[in-house]
């Protein structure tokens, strides 16, 4: 493959979602048992990542966290990127009136501090997971939004879309057959790139006490909990911490691997 | 001959940054059943948007002023958008003038052809895909089978305007439009298509609206010829006529301009 940001990309996120997926079968114990001998245990060999202040195994808890961060991510920006794809297209296709009160729209929600958007919509919510890929979702549409806007505005006056008009597409027809398979391509590298902001969000959110609620074990809430015991336990920080990274550097190389590749 | 499309008073304005610029004024023109009509100028004389009124796909700053259309008995400018895209592609169908770039870039040929089936007929894919490898094999496509599964940006620009008029055919239109379907392309396909397209219209039996600035083209094809200048129609008659006694001054001019050109 000549694109080798983009085969790396791809490489660690499978490895990634291969671990989500099977965390069943490859985390060493239960993520939830307490080994009451091995209290925050360091790395060691019945431990692989060692254990945190309740003698949970690390590595089991990061490889079921992995299965929530990642699904997190993924549908959080699938949310973001659905909506984007409606109301930008809309936007871009019919112009006038309905452009103008879309757009203004998605400047006026590009406004909000999101962050704080979402901590007060966390906090007065149920912090469920499901909640909190909606609540991610439905504030991080506005840059998919704006750039479809702009991919469909050029493409509208291409010449394929008139002809398709002159074999009798309904407009809905060529939006979603027509205009967006061929805007499609930078829509999916900036998805790429949201799914790594998603992922940091939950993070930030769980941190903060208002993502996923323990004892469900996801990257962030992980790290919420190594806050107390940073001083003697060093492991518990940097695991998770350095999951996260890698996560987000997978998804970073595969958007810019597509990026090359479509734009 | 019973007349199957009727243009009557059409008036199309564009609106450049307020600046109203009429397009064409107070075009008419009638296209029989099975009738060659030539709309021939030169170019910025209006044909191409008198064509494209014709089932108002204009662009968005263009506006219908005033006019009829007739077909069937019914008026194209007044009815409702829904009933017009059934019209479009079915009974009204366009050929332009660069196919590859008029051919969506993500489908393959076989896709755009099945979905212009699909779009106004009852058919699974399974037949869809049959009907389109005979289209494919009417507009003398040597092997359809490879043709369909290739993407537009691998065929020649011949090659394209062949797959385009298929897919123009797909639900036997009674009317034609074709938007200088020649002039991208070099001399020897652009005869090959225009036989193509007159043996094609024997076969179909479809009415041929044909935009041209080319003269020469027109003497090989027409039956009748709508001259426009300016947006407006100055001459239209029998093709025999106006090539024996233009009488328009621009008439004379577009004759002349082509004889020079063959005594180069």
């Amino acid at each position: 493959m000549k694109n080798k940001t983009l085969a790396a990309g791809l490489l660690i996120i499978a490895i990634l979602s291969m671990m989500a997926i099977f965390a069943p079968l490859i985390s060493p114990t239960d993520p939830s048992l307490m080994d009451q001998n091995n209290l925050l245990a360091p790395p060691s060999y019945t431990h692989l990542l060692g254990t945190d202040s309740m003698g949970r195994d690390l590595a089991s808890r990061m490889i079921y966290g992995a299965r929530i961060s990642l699904s997190i991510g993924v549908i959080a920006m699938g949310i973001a990127t659905i909506i984007g794809l409606i109301l930008g297209s809309a936007a871009g296709f019919y112009g006038g009136v309905i452009d103008t009160l879309i757009m203004r729209f998605t400047d006026i929600m590009l406004c909000f501090p999101t962050f704080f958007l979402i901590l007060t919509v966390a906090a007065t919510l149920e912090s469920s997971i499901f909640n909190i890929m909606a609540i991610i979702g439905l504030t991080g549409w506005m840059g998919q939004a704006r750039l479809i806007r702009g991919e469909i505005l050029s493409l509208k006056e291409r010449e394929f879309i008139q002809a398709s008009r002159a074999i009798g597409c309904s407009d809905f027809r060529i939006i979603f057959r027509h205009l967006i398979p061929n805007a499609i391509g930078p829509v999916l590298v900036n998805a790429t790139l949201g799914i790594a902001g998603a992922i940091l969000l939950e993070s930030g959110l769980s941190f903060l006490g208002l993502g996923v609620q323990p004892p469900t074990p996801s990257w962030g809430n992980i790290l919420i909990e190594s806050k107390s015991t940073l001083g003697v336990a060093w492991w518990i920080t940097i695991f998770p911490g350095l999951a996260i990274l890698i996560t987000i550097l997978g998804f970073n190389f595969i958007s810019e691997g597509l990026k090359k590749r479509y734009a | 001959m019973p007349e199957l499309l009727k243009v009557k008073n059409l008036r199309v304005e564009f609106n450049l940054n307020n600046d109203i610029f009429t397009a064409v004024k107070d075009v008419s023109l009638e296209i029989a059943e099975k009738e060659t009509v030539v709309l021939a100028g030169e170019s910025g004389s209006g044909k191409s948007i008198t064509a494209l009124s014709l089932t108002k796909i204009l662009p968005k700053n263009a506006r219908i002023v005033s006019g009829e259309v007739f077909f069937r008995g019914q008026d194209l400018i007044k009815i409702d958008q829904r009933m017009l895209v059934k019209i479009r592609g079915k009974e009204i169908a366009y050929i332009f003038q660069e196919p590859t770039s008029y051919l969506n870039p993500v489908y393959t040929i076989g896709d755009q052809i099945m979905e212009a089936i699909m779009l106004h007929q009852e058919k699974s894919r399974f037949e869809a895909r049959a009907e389109t490898l005979n289209l494919l094999s009417q507009v003398k496509i040597a092997d359809p089978e490879r043709v369909i599964l290739d993407y537009p940006h691998q065929l020649s620009g011949g090659m394209n305007q062949r797959a385009f008029i298929a897919m123009c055919l797909a639900c036997s239109p009674k009317i034609l439009i074709a938007d200088e379907p020649t002039t991208s392309l070099d001399v020897t396909i652009e005869s090959a298509v225009l036989e193509l397209l007159k043996g094609l219209q024997q076969k179909f039996g479809f009415s041929l609206l044909f935009i041209t600035h080319n003269l020469s083209i027109a003497k090989k094809i027409a039956d009748k010829i709508c001259i426009m200048y300016q947006g407006k129609v100055v001459e239209a008659g029998n093709a025999g006529d106006i090539f024996d006694r233009p009488k328009h001054p621009h008439t004379k001019e577009l004759i002349s301009a082509y004889q020079q050109i063959g005594k180069l």
